[in-house]
């Protein structure tokens, strides 16, 4: 879809738009729940379930229900059957809301990112699981909201992720390792930021997050400008929208498409780094579809799934 | 050869339009840096850095700059001078008499609207390089339009003067005229009066650079030329007279009619027959009211600025005074001279007893000497003897003895309806010195010096006099006629403080601090002082109310408007060079450069927007 169909189409905040997402579920490698619920997570086998995962030698106290008799015949081994884990999940919606995100000025990446972090939270209420919205705001101040755990608490979630405006300074590694300390795991952490920052800093936070027991996911909103400045930029005195910081370069072809380089070594740094954490990383364009690029990209990276 | 200038060089100013603008694009500059999410990814390219202050200015900026340059530019008035061929450029120098008489009638309208319509001529024959410079003569000399060579301005100044009713004083106007026709070479010097040059006040040899244009001839004038108002000390008001003086100044008689009036009432009407050139003198008695005194011929003459007069009558009130003295016999002397006046009141007190408080109630305060630390709160103060060394009437210490009166100032108020002081000696009075704020009104003379024996003024808004003579040794007596005399002429006046200021228009008066201007009368300068240009009854602001001041021209020589002088003819001067530089202003090209900036810079604007 276009960039300009996309800025037409009614927003994802209103969670009556979000019907189309009925039906999916967020599949999380490595996405844990204490409480039983309706997510499988293969790997963790119960003792109790719908669909066997595996087998194991029987000990005294093991329910004789599920004691595998074909098994005792054919082997004349006593075996138990073992059952794919069904938990509910926490989703801890991480949303950055520094000054970053405001910019390019025309772009509108914390809008992007709202839509899409209320995209994944509405997908997670209507299978059962809970969220949790996280604004990260400027100097290391995040606003948690208690858990939702129903789909009618979508505009609760719409609500709290609308309210994040924008503005400061963040250090985003720091703010998801603050995060981690306050909150355990097991859950799913949605960060959803522009992913602006030094990767080493953003590591420290997404190991944080996994020592604690949560799978991660790593929503990156960018601005078109942000991967190809050539067209917003006319001069070249920059700041940083959160440290006032100014930076005065030749805008030389050159330098544009050195730019452009040193872009794409900072989105391999960061596909490197979920590789290396066990992280999901999709990356959205502000401006393109958000729709589009649930069912698409993170469908193709298996994250999202038909129930 | 060509020469180039700016008309306005204030104008210059203009061009820190340009400076502002350029500070403007540096703060949006520094306000427009491009704002992106982080600078780590910016600072690892290896691009050349920019100087942060470095400016580089757009196509935006120079048009802009280019605007304001145009416009500044056209505002200082470039020109460039081309020779013609011709004859130098003109100056003309306009001299226009202001004074009273220039309101006389002639058949082909008034004197000064004549005048003025010359010089309007005058003006406009002059080319677009040709300066023109306006002085108006009335009492005093005013530059109304210095060199320019705008002439819808001259234009418009000369129509923003009138004629005042002032007597003529040329000779400062011309003085000023022909200082700058000496110091500008060519200068045209036009002389628009109804004076004949020989009563222009300056040498016959040095107004043949002078183009002298006399106005008007008629003699046809009737005029009030003398107004006295006498009124005895402390007396009733109906015990007051009136003394006019009306003259005729055409040549063949004339019948008018005196008509006077007091307070709002009808006073009297007098006919008058007064022969070619003739004047006749009029005494009124027992008006019927007291305020103000208005009088008017009714006559159709030329002039009508000298048919009314102004005056006021009283109402006085009855002396009221408070002696400090350790003189039984002066404070007795004194009550025997107030005692003679109806309503009369006089307190005595000893100069130990003396605190402000005891003055309050008073009008008057006489201190024998004694001079307390604070001035009374009176309307005037008569210090007798003072002491040497006080702090209001300079005193030395040593007294002068034997001093007889030789002179005195016949036309101070104090000695009004004395003719004269009849022969007095002091054995003994107090070496007075005359101070800032008074003048010596009886000066005294002794083998050694002369001395001041009355001194008097107005100070801090009071009127003060200093007496020399010690009265506690120099009885008041009828034997002692000179110092009984001004004693109650120097209380009358300082009892009069407050009463209306008569003065003569164009004549500059001292007046008190505090006192406004209103139209018609200025008030100017340190310490202030009076000059009233129009005649009749001003109320003035002041700090305790209003001052009312009663203006009247009353001058002869202003009536006589038919002045008929043996003149020798002024000598003949070359006519005066034509222009001879053709001007080019640059001014309207200026500005339509500026036009034309504005609608290129519009139209780059106008892309950038849609861009």
């Amino acid at each position: 879809m276009s960039m300009r169909a996309a800025a037409a189409e009614p927003s994802l905040l209103d969670p009556a738009r979000l019907a189309r997402f009925h039906g999916l579920v967020l599949r999380v490698p490595g996405g844990a729940g204490e409480q039983g619920g309706q997510q499988r997570v293969p790997g963790r086998a119960d003792a109790a379930g719908l669909e066997v995962e595996a087998y194991r030698s029987y000990t005294p106290g093991d329910d004789l229900r599920h004691l595998d008799w074909n098994a005792l015949g054919r082997l004349d081994a006593l075996l138990v059957r073992r059952f794919t884990a069904e938990r509910r999940l926490t989703f801890h919606i991480l949303l950055d809301a520094s000054a970053s995100m405001r910019v390019p000025a025309g772009a509108d990446k914390l809008r992007a990112a709202q839509e899409l972090a209320m995209a994944l939270g509405f997908i997670a209420l209507a299978a059962n699981d809970g969220v949790r919205t996280a604004i990260l705001l400027a100097d290391g101040r995040t606003r948690v909201s208690r858990p939702h755990r129903h789909r009618q608490a979508a505009a609760a979630v719409a609500g709290e992720l609308a309210d994040a405006t924008g503005g400061g300074a963040l250090g985003l590694g720091a703010a998801l390792a603050a995060h981690a300390a306050q909150h355990a795991g097991p859950g799913v952490a949605v960060v959803v930021s522009d992913l602006m920052s030094e990767v080493a800093d953003l590591e420290r936070g997404v190991r944080a997050l996994r020592a604690r027991r949560f799978a991660v996911i790593l929503a990156q909103v960018v601005a078109p400008g942000e991967l190809d400045p050539g067209r917003t930029l006319r001069h070249g005195v920059l700041r940083d929208a959160e440290s006032d910081d100014v930076h005065a370069i030749r805008l030389t072809r050159a330098a544009l498409a050195e730019y452009r380089t040193v872009v794409e070594e900072h989105l391999a740094a960061l596909r490197a780094l979920a590789a290396r954490t066990g992280s999901v990383y999709g990356r959205l364009v502000a401006g393109t579809s958000v729709a589009d690029f649930i069912t698409g990209d993170l469908a193709r990276l298996g994250l999202v799934r038909r129930r | 050869m060509s020469a180039a200038g700016i008309a306005n060089p204030a104008g210059a100013l203009a061009f820190l339009a340009l400076a502002a603008l350029l500070v403007l694009y540096l703060r949006i500059r520094r306000r427009q840096a491009i704002p992106v999410a982080t600078l780590f990814l910016w600072r690892r390219v290896r691009a050349p850095l920019v100087e942060p202050r470095r400016f580089r200015p757009d196509a935006l900026f120079w048009l802009q700059a280019a605007i304001l340059a145009a416009l500044a530019a056209g505002y200082v008035r470039p020109y460039l001078d081309r020779p013609t061929g011709g004859a130098p450029a003109a100056r003309l120098l306009v001299l226009l008499d202001v004074s009273a008489s220039m309101q006389a009638r002639e058949p082909e309208g008034v004197r000064f609207d004549l005048a003025r319509a010359r010089a309007q001529r005058e003006i406009a024959r002059l080319s677009s390089s040709d300066e023109a410079m306006l002085v108006t003569a009335g009492a005093r000399a005013s530059v109304v339009l210095r060199w320019s060579t705008d002439r819808a301005l001259a234009r418009r100044r000369l129509e923003e003067v009138t004629a005042l009713d002032v007597p003529t004083d040329l000779a400062p106007a011309l003085e000023l005229a022909l200082s700058e026709g000496r110091a500008r070479a060519g200068t045209r010097i036009l002389v628009l009066t109804d004076l004949p040059p020989s009563e222009g006040g300056v040498a016959a040899a040095d107004l043949a650079a002078v183009e002298w244009t006399r106005i008007g001839h008629t003699d046809d004038n009737v005029g009030i030329i003398g107004v006295t108002v006498d009124e005895p000390p402390f007396a009733d008001p109906g015990a007051a007279s009136v003394l006019v003086l009306v003259r005729n100044f055409a040549r063949v008689p004339r019948r008018v009619v005196l008509a006077a009036g007091a307070g709002g009432t009808p006073w009297e009407r007098r006919d008058l027959t007064l022969g070619a050139r003739g004047s006749a003198s009029v005494t009124l008695r027992a008006p019927p009211a007291s305020g103000a005194l208005e009088l008017r011929l009714e006559v159709d003459d030329a002039l009508a600025a000298d048919d009314r007069a102004w005056g006021w009558i009283g109402p006085r009130e009855p002396v009221d005074a408070v002696v400090v003295t350790r003189s039984p016999a002066l404070a007795a002397a004194f009550e025997r001279l107030v005692a003679g006046v109806p309503g009369g009141r006089i307190a005595r007190i000893a100069p130990e007893e003396w605190t402000p408080a005891v003055a309050a109630g008073h009008r008057v305060a006489v201190l024998d000497g004694f001079v307390p630390p604070e001035e009374p709160d009176v309307a005037g103060t008569l210090y007798v003897a003072p002491p040497a060394g006080n702090a209001v009437c300079p005193t030395a210490a040593t007294a002068a003895a034997d001093v007889s009166v030789v002179d005195w100032d016949a036309d101070h108020p104090i000695l009004r309806g004395m003719d004269g002081l009849p022969p007095l000696t002091l054995a003994r009075a107090s070496a007075l010195a005359v101070p800032g704020w008074g003048r010596s009104v009886v000066l005294g003379g002794s083998r050694a010096a002369s001395v001041p024996i009355l001194v008097a003024g107005e100070t801090g808004g009071r009127r003060v006099a200093c007496l020399a003579a010690p009265l506690a040794e120099e009885p008041l007596a009828s034997d002692r006629l000179s110092l009984l005399l001004l004693a109650l002429g120097t209380l009358r006046w300082l009892d009069d403080g407050t009463g209306p200021l008569a003065v003569a228009t164009g004549d500059p008066v001292p007046i008190s601090p505090g006192v406004g201007a209103s139209a018609g009368v200025t008030v100017a300068g340190d310490p202030p002082v009076l000059i009233a240009e129009r005649a009749g009854i001003h109320r003035l602001p002041a700090a305790d109310g209003e001052r009312i001041v009663v203006a009247n021209l009353a001058d002869e020589r202003e009536s006589d408007i038919g002045r008929e002088v043996g003149d020798t003819p002024l000598p003949s001067r070359p006519p005066p060079p034509a222009s001879a530089l053709a001007r080019s202003d640059a001014t309207g090209w200026l500005f339509a450069l500026g036009l034309v900036a504005l609608v290129v810079e519009w139209g780059l604007w106008t892309r950038r927007a849609g861009a």
